[in-house]
């Protein structure tokens, strides 16, 4: 407009402007109103808006676009209200509160308007709050995180990120099924990135430093001695990881163990080639007896001791995390015959490398399809069977073990699938001379998803055979049950009964972890278990309410709300780098680990990949907030069939329509501006021109494109930004956010430091506090470190404050008797709303597990 | 030049008299034919409150859309708090397929003079603007020289008619997008900020040009304020509807003979206008007429006995608007039409707030859909109900007004609509991909 120039006003208006756009005047003298709001007669003063009483009053009407600091500002329409005798609902932001007005906050209408702003919002907000990666890992690893620093070759940090979640970054990165890497977000430019080798490399340089003799890192602080002592009872990952996290909140723990060495299913389980014991293992679980964890091994529980015992023995809490070890039967004829063996029996003595008893040479069946049926027919190939054949019941794609299926068959193992056994063929002396099986056609899909298979008659077959491995998924064994052992008791689907949440049992003090409680699962589940449960015990060790527990609980659950999966068309394509493999002729006859490791090179390369689909401002998101209070996100990556078909992310709802893919910003130092988030509330535009003065951003173009941005999209470098960060405090979603991990590298040179305290004070993120040195200057600083890292430093801390935000807000919405939908809700909600007996998490609630492969 | 159609003789001309004169510019001969009689009178014989007074007698009502009595609008800003206040002349006429303002602007710029002066007048305002549309360059050179040759002859500027009273004129060309239309836009733009609305209330009679209690009122009203004052309220009140009195300017367009630009009473039936403009092109039928622009109603020709007046507009879903009728023949399909119309108000959105933005698109995506044959089933109820919570929650007129085209569609046009979304057919022959009906099922 350059026709347009402003006239120079006179000072009087230019005062008056001034002071109009400075914070809203609330003159103490003004003279008091009374309004009625939802049925409540209410205070304010004249002069208030609607909006402004309803807060003073704790009557909460959501909003997008309002900033305190500022006038109303009436972009988002979230703040709408009922005004009696009005027929267009006014917005209270903007709305002046009026002696006897009859105000509703909360009317179908006004629900039914926001709802479908915030649908509109959604349906161009191409953004997620958890990477998907880190939402599809059960134990939730912060995936960018630890991949960030990978990328930047600090392995001990990487490290120190993956053990917040999991101790065990070697012995992951070599068993986990990787749930993370199919949900990967790179895949859609060309390949996954290698997540698990990625923290196994981190892992390997952890263990290779700690033969130099450097302790491994430990994630969080650790805290003082408690007194406090607690008996964990099986010491495979789900005790493990529940006793590392016990040691670093401050108790004594040891971990009792039935075999030789510790490990469960880890070292008997899982085969040296895919594990090795003493190299990887070993040096990992050390991680636990350097924190003072006492391993007490070769004492059975059931046999040697009891619940009673231990209690006696002082112990102030017991954890039962022995695991599911006992076999499923096929329920077919002549299944005890001479010949048909337990799988888990037989790798117990397989998987130490030791010859199993008559196995060379022989023809072996071996049934299942799970981890635990591979390395049954892997070890088998090693241990030299003349003949190895896998039979699984479904589809090879349906395969639990599915990602390991083509290096078996290419040492040697025959697969055959959609086959079920029918009967076990013996001789005169009920000796196995082979496996009757049946043909099984696809069915309808059950609940997992997976076609149900049926058997199709006519089309028995036999593998002739030696021996039969059986590998069709485990139980726990509950035997111990009864006398000395009182309290404990068994659901009816055979696992040891065990509140999801509070991972109490019946008996006080006595709690339960791992597969014992979920069913065989894999190893990453079971972590996550024993650190959940971890948290519990500490709760109660603390005397803390352990219904309060059902939110802390998910302190360490960061659950993903809405994710979008949209293609990063403009990125420079790299393929994925791989481990190499061992030829399958060399490995298919010794123990040795089959994959090489990557090269410094390979594994920062690799890192370098990553996309850092990360959203800084989960928890403190009002956008994601207001979404779940209205029922207008969605929670899972999964098709929702129920709302049609096949939504997989926010920006699909009934208004999909083109969207907005902007490009990201990294370049100014301290602010990440993210356009994509941006719902062009306007708040930094008006915080930046009308408070700091800057005016950095301003709405720009038009129609549907229109952005809050810097003029030409320019970098904020390049704008008159002061860095004062106040746009990033003002935004309401994690379009604008400070960048936590780059604010960590700083460094202050103490050298030239004269104390004046200047950052402390202008530092919005509290990045910076006062040290003792300070104290000399300021006698009234409260924090008496200098600590450059306090917003990087995203332990339990920081991550408790936003769940406290989050549950704050739940308990005021049902206070006020807002409708809250209870399929939608986060685990962060109070007790008492989260909806049916569940941890919140979909598929590990309790449920026994699918057909219950053998799984590690 | 847009042609000024002929009207019945008895149809009084308030605005459009005058129009063709052979220099528009020359004072002495506009002097001679009336031009400032209503701001003398004003000023020597009602005074500032006599002449809001006159004005409400009269009847008058806001031409530029929103019909709210001017006289009520001058009232409000004459008594609102503060010291300066101003007089803006919107003159920015946004609608892409009107001239009417234009043509006033080019042919009578002194009765703009005059409207402007006599609010200036009796709100008390010492400095006022003319916003023109900026690529109206004949319309802003004209109305600078007439407050030139006003100023110079004593009718406006500095102790008007020896009475002390400053009234001070700026012509002030305004480049922007549709949306600078909007009053608390215009502000906006004319402040030099970025083009967006603010929040009513406060109405820009109290809080308006920077703050100051600010009348915003179309060129075509100010345009008959100094005819009523020189004639008197009881002739203009005489004119047209008794309950909305008045003459008001349409610029019909489309599939006529003889499009153009006529003044008319309110009131008067649609199809006497659209019969101002000679017979339907080449014989073709009339199937809708699009009334008050691009948010304009879409109506079929059993509406066309509607009255020309806000209520009665209102009532079967369009609305004055900026004054334009087109017609459409049997030639136009109207989901078409319908989406053309939404997508240009989605994309002259402001895009401050989130159900403009982004719902007007989502609304003429709903359009695109069912004119690419990419429907999807519950398209019809996703456009009711997205239109109705965008009317709820809207923040200026924009929004609220441009979910018309659709819903009246829905209205009027149901089956056309339902060929599209269920049969994936265009009985106009008009959209593609949507497989076009053959011409014997084309009703």
């Amino acid at each position: 407009m350059t026709d347009l120039i402003v006239r120079p006003t006179d000072a009087d208006a230019l005062a008056e402007r001034l002071l109009t756009t400075q914070s809203p005047q609330r003159p103490q003298s003004a003279p008091a109103i009374r309004l009625e709001v939802d049925g409540r007669v209410i205070e304010g003063r004249e002069g208030q808006t609607i909006l402004e009483v309803c807060r003073d009053n704790g009557i909460e009407i959501p909003t997008l676009c309002y900033e305190p600091k500022l006038p109303g500002f009436g972009a988002c329409r979230m703040c709408v209200v009922d005004v009696e005798g009005e027929e267009q609902p006014p917005i209270s932001c903007s709305r002046a509160a009026e002696e006897g007005m009859k105000v509703q906050t909360q009317t179908e209408e006004l629900r039914r308007i926001r709802a479908t702003n915030l649908e509109l919002i959604f349906s161009d907000h191409n953004a997620y709050c958890l990477p998907p990666c880190q939402n599809k890992c059960p134990s939730h690893i912060d995936i960018p995180g630890f991949l960030k620093a990978n990328a930047e070759g600090e392995w001990r940090e990487s490290a120190r990120i993956f053990k917040r979640t999991i101790p065990f970054p070697s012995i992951l990165g070599r068993v986990c099924p990787a749930p993370c890497e199919t949900h990967c977000r790179r895949d859609e430019v060309d390949e996954a990135i290698a997540i698990r080798d990625s923290h196994r490399y981190a892992g390997d340089q952890v263990i290779a430093d700690m033969a130099a003799g450097m302790d491994p890192p430990v994630p969080f602080d650790l805290q003082p001695r408690t007194g406090k002592r607690v008996a964990v009872i099986g010491s495979g990952p789900a005790g493990a990881s529940a006793a590392y996290y016990l040691l670093i909140n401050g108790h004594d723990v040891t971990i009792f163990d039935r075999d030789e060495k510790p490990g469960g299913m880890l070292r008997y389980g899982i085969p040296e080639y895919r594990l090795p014991k003493e190299r990887i293992l070993d040096r990992e679980y050390e991680s636990i007896t350097r924190l003072g964890g006492v391993f007490a091994c070769g004492k059975e529980f059931g046999k040697d001791f009891t619940l009673d015992d231990l209690q006696n023995q002082g112990f102030d809490a017991v954890l039962i995390a022995i695991g599911c070890y006992d076999t499923n039967k096929l329920g077919i004829p002549n299944e005890d015959a001479d010949g048909v063996i337990d799988g888990l029996e037989y790798l117990k003595i397989a998987t130490l490398g030791l010859e199993y008893p008559g196995h060379r040479g022989t023809r072996v069946v071996v049934v299942g399809g799970g981890f635990t049926a591979m390395d049954c027919a892997r070890t088998s190939v090693r241990q030299g069977c003349a003949e190895t054949t896998l039979v699984y019941r479904r589809d090879m794609k349906d395969m639990p073990a599915a990602s390991e299926v083509h290096e078996a068959i290419e040492e040697g193992v025959t697969a055959i699938f959609q086959a079920g056994p029918t009967r076990v063929v013996t001789d005169e002396a009920n000796r196995v001379t082979g496996v009757e099986f049946i043909r099984m056609q696809l069915g309808a899909p059950d609940d997992s998803g997976r076609r149900r298979p049926e058997p199709a008659p006519g089309t028995e077959f036999i593998v002739p055979c030696d021996r039969v491995l059986l590998a069709i998924g485990q139980g726990p064994d509950l035997r111990w049950m009864g006398p000395g052992n009182e309290g404990a008791s068994a659901t009816k689907w055979r696992r040891l009964a065990v509140d999801a949440v509070t991972f109490e049992t019946g008996r006080p003090g006595v709690f339960g972890t791992g597969d014992v409680r979920m069913g065989a699962q894999t190893v990453v589940q079971a972590i996550a278990d024993g650190r959940r449960a971890s948290y519990a015990i500490d709760a109660y060790l603390r005397g803390m309410d352990l219904g309060e527990l059902r939110t802390r609980q998910t302190l360490a659950e960061p659950q993903p709300e809405f994710l979008s999966i949209v293609p990063f068309t403009g990125e420079v394509k790299e393929p994925r780098i791989r481990l190499r493999s061992m030829p399958a002729e060399e490995r298919n006859h010794n123990y040795v680990e089959y994959e090489h490791p990557y090269s410094v090179a390979e594994a920062v390369a690799e890192s370098t990949r990553c996309l850092q689909c990360t959203c800084e401002a989960i928890g403190f998101c009002d956008l994601r907030r207001l979404g779940i209070e209205y029922g207008t996100t969605l929670r899972t990556l999964e098709p929702q069939h129920d709302r049609g078909a096949g939504y997989r992310s926010v920006s699909e709802n009934r208004f999909t329509g083109v969207n907005h893919d902007y490009v990201r910003d990294d370049s100014h130092a301290f602010i990440l501006r993210e356009p994509a988030r941006c719902i062009d509330c306007g708040r930094c535009a008006n915080v930046c021109a009308e408070v700091v003065g800057a005016a950095c951003y301003d709405f720009m173009r038009i129609g549907f494109d229109t952005l809050v941005t810097t003029p030409l999209d320019m970098s904020l470098n390049d704008t008159p930004c002061v860095s004062c960060g106040r746009c990033a405090e003002t935004c309401p979603t994690g379009a604008l956010m400070p960048k936590p991990r780059i604010l960590q590298k700083y460094d202050v040179d103490e050298s030239r430091c004269i104390l004046c305290g200047i950052c402390v004070d202008a530092c919005p993120y509290d990045a910076l506090r006062c040290g003792p040195d300070f104290e000399l200057a300021h006698t009234s600083r409260e924090h008496p470190m200098i600590d450059l890292i306090a917003i990087a430093a995203l332990d339990r801390e920081t991550e408790m404050t936003y769940v406290r935000r989050e549950r704050d807000w739940a308990e005021r919405a049902l206070a006020e008797g807002r409708p809250v939908r209870p399929d939608r809700l986060l685990p962060v909600l109070p007790a008492g709303i989260t909806s049916g007996g569940g941890n919140g998490h979909n598929g590990h609630g309790g449920t026994p597990g699918g057909d219950g492969a053998g799984a590690h | 030049m847009t042609t000024l159609l002929s009207t019945p003789a008895g149809w009084p001309r308030v605005v459009t008299a005058g129009f063709g004169a052979p220099d528009p510019l020359d004072l002495d001969a506009a002097v001679a034919g009336g031009a400032f009689d209503g701001l003398k009178k004003a000023i020597r014989t009602h005074g500032p409150t006599g002449t809001i007074a006159l004005l409400r007698v009269s009847g008058l009502r806001g031409r530029g859309g929103g019909s709210y009595p001017t006289a009520e609008k001058w009232h409000a800003c004459a008594t609102a708090e503060g010291s300066v206040r101003h007089v803006v002349a919107n003159g920015y006429e946004a609608d892409p397929a009107t001239h009417v303002a234009r043509a006033l602007m080019e042919e009578r710029p002194y009765a703009v003079v005059e409207g402007v002066a006599i609010a200036a007048f009796a709100v008390g305002a010492t400095e006022s603007y003319v916003a023109v549309r900026a690529e109206y360059g004949e319309a802003v050179r004209r109305l600078r020289e007439a407050v030139a040759r006003a100023e110079a002859a004593g009718l406006i500027g500095a102790n008007v008619l020896g009475t002390g009273r400053d009234i001070f004129i700026e012509v002030r060309p305004v480049r922007g997008a549709y949306m600078l239309g909007e009053e608390t836009v215009l502000l906006k733009g004319l402040e030099g900020k970025r083009g967006q609305p603010e929040q009513r209330p406060p109405y820009p009679t109290e809080k308006g040009l920077w703050g100051r209690p600010t009348v915003v009122n179309d060129v075509v009203t100010l345009g008959a304020v100094g005819w009523i004052v020189a004639n008197g309220a009881e002739a203009y009140a005489a004119i047209g509807d008794p309950a909305t009195p008045g003459t008001v300017v349409v610029q019909v367009a489309g599939a006529v003979e003889e499009p153009g630009i006529a003044e008319v009473p309110i009131g008067t039936p649609l199809r006497e206008i659209v019969g101002l403009a000679g017979k339907m092109a080449s014989g073709h039928r009339l199937k809708a007429v699009v009334v008050g622009g691009v948010t304009g109603g879409i109506l079929p020709p059993r509406e066309l006995d509607t009255p020309y007046a806000a209520a009665a507009l209102r009532d079967v879903g369009a609305h004055v608007g900026s004054g334009s009728i087109l017609v459409a023949d049997e030639r136009t399909c109207v989901v078409d039409l319908a989406t053309l119309l939404t997508r240009y108000c989605a994309d002259e959105a402001c895009g401050k707030t989130i159900p403009c933005r982004i719902g007007l698109r989502r609304l003429a995506e709903i359009g695109e859909r069912a004119v690419s044959g990419h429907a999807r089933p519950n398209d019809p109820i996703l456009l009711a109900d997205l239109s109705e919570d965008i009317v709820a929650s809207a923040l200026c007129g924009h929004e609220r007004a441009a979910t018309t085209p659709l819903t009246s569609v829905l209205r009027y046009f149901r089956p056309e609509l339902d060929e599209h979304l269920l049969r994936s057919t265009c009985p106009a022959g008009v959209c593609h991909p949507v497989a076009v009906a053959s011409a014997g099922s084309a009703t």
